[in-house]
């Protein structure tokens, strides 16, 4: 079972999505009517589950109740980007968000290495260590971290912003790292080494060079933890021009509180890059990775 | 790094990295292969040890420091000891706070549980559009807190919101979602169970495809019912990845800041303040940081503990 788990592409149906093939049932009339019963259940119950996003949608798309247009209107979004630091908020969220996802691959892929391959009690140890630190809320760390970047200037700064988003998705990272690393074969590694290759050249040549899946379910992950973080978003920014998207609709928010046409539009706009990372990478996404490299281990 | 290793040191440490190749070598040289593997793991994981060092052990060390000092964001104050600990302990908003999260972390643990595994057996049946429907009930988790909570706000927040409205066309009053404390706390509590139920439905849904349908099969033949199937084979089968999602969402439950913050910022009148929003306003807005770390320090202490205690869990039904 661990190994169906694991983000691997032939160890395991990403996100379940497969066809589940094998129908316990003959399609008899009843089992057809059953379907469609089915189907009628689960169409109300994600049209329900989907109000919230639906309605974000409509209301960003509608006219804004003092606006002179009718219909379904992109006025709203432009709106936002003309009147608001909507543009600016949007290349902060995706400065960070993009070097908060290479630089925990680059960490964790190594280091996920070391936990798959290594046999001592240290590695163990390591690991352990790495499962304790994910499990610990955030703002214990923040408040320290505060008093030590704002001495470092790297309060209001992406950079400081970007140095906690990759510790908070690295100890995760590696173990979804590690979990994919463990569904590669030792004996391709070692075919490698007769052909003259180093540990380390096998790692980057052999291992690597294997491990796109992984690599993106675990960038899926630290984007996804990047782009919609909050709180250390609300200790570390400060200024206006320094927002992340989440901050920047926060702050439209509460300065524009009427301003349901505004505020829906940048909500849109921060809600488009994780669908479509989402439904292009999805494939590569098994079981959130999170707990299926916890199951794996 | 490798550029200082000899190539036969290559090779010995190539042989050393198999699990259990230790090719005929004395222990001697059996030593020195797993050296020089060593040499190559450290440099592997420096940068990880680096920065778990940076972000998760220093900010805990001086977060201990903090806890037992007064003073504020700017300047750490005088040792008190336990004193903040005792002032945390003895407050009534504390206990209010723990409770509360008990509470949101039980419900948010079970609701999306119950939720999810429903809906992935309801999915793990052929359905028309099944795979897209996977998808689409998805994106309460992909869509980040912050629109999601913008969205819900929308719905419940006044009375003329959309939600309230039904009711009150309906003829059931108009009730204060956001405004009456029970009514905020189950609110709070659906949103999370809203937030988080796809994570549960993706687990589940990863466990059932493990299952081999052929069990059920053989169930039919000695003729157990459906209520059956699903508590003693269903169940059971998927035992270990329901306790690893419990696991997971209790920590992401305790440590929830901004499903809480963002829909009600901890009102009204406390009524949805949890252990990490009590922290958050302790230190940034009261700016009192001994006993705002304190309070994330007592919750640290307990994740420690019981994370500790699951890790072995799992490692032991691991191997199983």
């Amino acid at each position: 079972m661990s190994a169906v788990l694991h983000a691997h592409p032939e160890s395991g149906p990403a996100l379940g999505i497969t066809p589940t093939g094998k129908t316990r049932r003959t399609l008899s009339e009843a089992g057809m009517r059953g379907r469609w019963w089915r189907f009628a259940l689960i169409l109300a119950i994600t049209a329900i589950v989907l109000v919230p996003i639906m309605v974000t949608v409509i209301l960003a798309l509608t006219p804004a109740p003092n606006s002179t247009t009718t219909g379904l209107t992109f006025e709203n979004i432009t709106g936002v980007f003309t009147k608001t630091l909507a543009g600016v908020w949007l290349q902060n969220s995706l400065v960070t968000t993009l070097s908060t996802v290479i630089v925990s691959v680059a960490v964790a892929a190594p280091a996920g290495y070391v936990l798959s391959r290594g046999r001592s009690k240290a590695v163990s140890g390591y690991s352990l260590l790495l499962f304790v630190m994910q499990s610990l809320p955030i703002i214990t760390s923040v408040v320290p971290l505060f008093i030590l970047f704002a001495a470092m200037g790297l309060v209001d700064n992406l950079m400081g912003l970007t140095i906690i988003y990759v510790g908070s998705t690295m100890t995760v990272a590696t173990w979804m790292m590690a979990a994919y690393f463990d569904s590669i074969p030792i004996s391709l590694e070692e075919a490698s080494w007769i052909d003259g290759c180093s540990v380390f050249g096998s790692f980057t040549k052999v291992v690597l060079r294997n491990s796109l899946p992984g690599i993106l379910s675990t960038a899926i992950f630290a984007f996804l933890l990047a782009w919609n973080d909050y709180l250390v978003a609300i200790v570390f920014l400060r200024s206006n021009e320094i927002f992340t998207l989440p901050m920047g609709v926060q702050s439209f928010f509460q300065q524009n509180l009427t301003d349901w046409s505004g505020v829906m539009a940048l909500a849109v706009i921060m809600m488009l890059p994780p669908i479509i990372v989402f439904a292009a990478l999805n494939k590569y996404f098994s079981v959130g990775g999170i707990g299926g490299s916890l199951a794996g281990r | 790094m490798s550029s200082t290793t000899t190539s036969s040191g290559l090779a010995r440490a190539r042989k050393g990295l198999a699990p259990g190749g230790s090719g005929g070598g004395t222990g001697n040289r059996k030593s020195k292969l797993s050296a020089q593997t060593s040499r190559t793991f450290f440099w592997l994981l420096l940068p990880s040890v680096i920065l778990l060092v940076l972000i998760h052990g220093y900010p805990l060390f001086q977060a201990g420091i903090q806890a037992t000092h007064d003073g504020n964001l700017i300047q750490t104050g005088d040792f008190v000891g336990i004193e903040n600990f005792q002032q945390v302990l003895s407050s009534p908003a504390f206990w209010k706070a723990a409770q509360f999260t008990l509470l949101f972390t039980i419900v948010g643990v079970f609701g999306s549980w119950a939720v999810g595994l429903g809906l992935a057996l309801l999915l793990r049946t052929k359905i028309p559009a099944g795979g897209t429907f996977k998808v689409l009930l998805l994106l309460p988790w992909v869509v980040p807190i912050v629109v999601s909570s913008t969205a819900w706000n929308w719905l419940v927040a006044t009375p003329e919101s959309l939600i309230p409205s039904i009711f009150r066309n309906l003829g059931l009053g108009t009730p204060l979602f956001l405004a009456d404390p029970t009514l905020a706390a189950v609110t709070v509590m659906i949103f999370k169970v809203w937030v988080s139920f796809p994570f549960m439905m993706m687990m589940t849904s990863a466990a059932l495809a493990s299952v081999d349908n052929t069990v059920y099969e053989a169930a039919n033949m000695d003729g157990a019912s459906r209520f059956q199937q699903f508590t003693q084979i269903t169940l059971p089968l998927i035992a270990r990845s329901t306790y690893i999602s419990w696991i997971l969402m209790t920590i992401f439950c305790v440590n929830d800041f901004p499903t809480i913050y963002l829909l009600t910022g901890g009102g009204p009148v406390d009524a949805t303040t949890s252990l990490v929003v009590l922290a958050y306003r302790t230190v940034f807005q009261d700016f009192a940081t001994g006993p705002g770390v304190a309070i994330a320090f007592l919750m640290t202490v307990t994740l420690v503990v019981v994370s500790v205690i699951l890790y072995r869990q799992i490692r032991k039904s691991s191997v199983e």
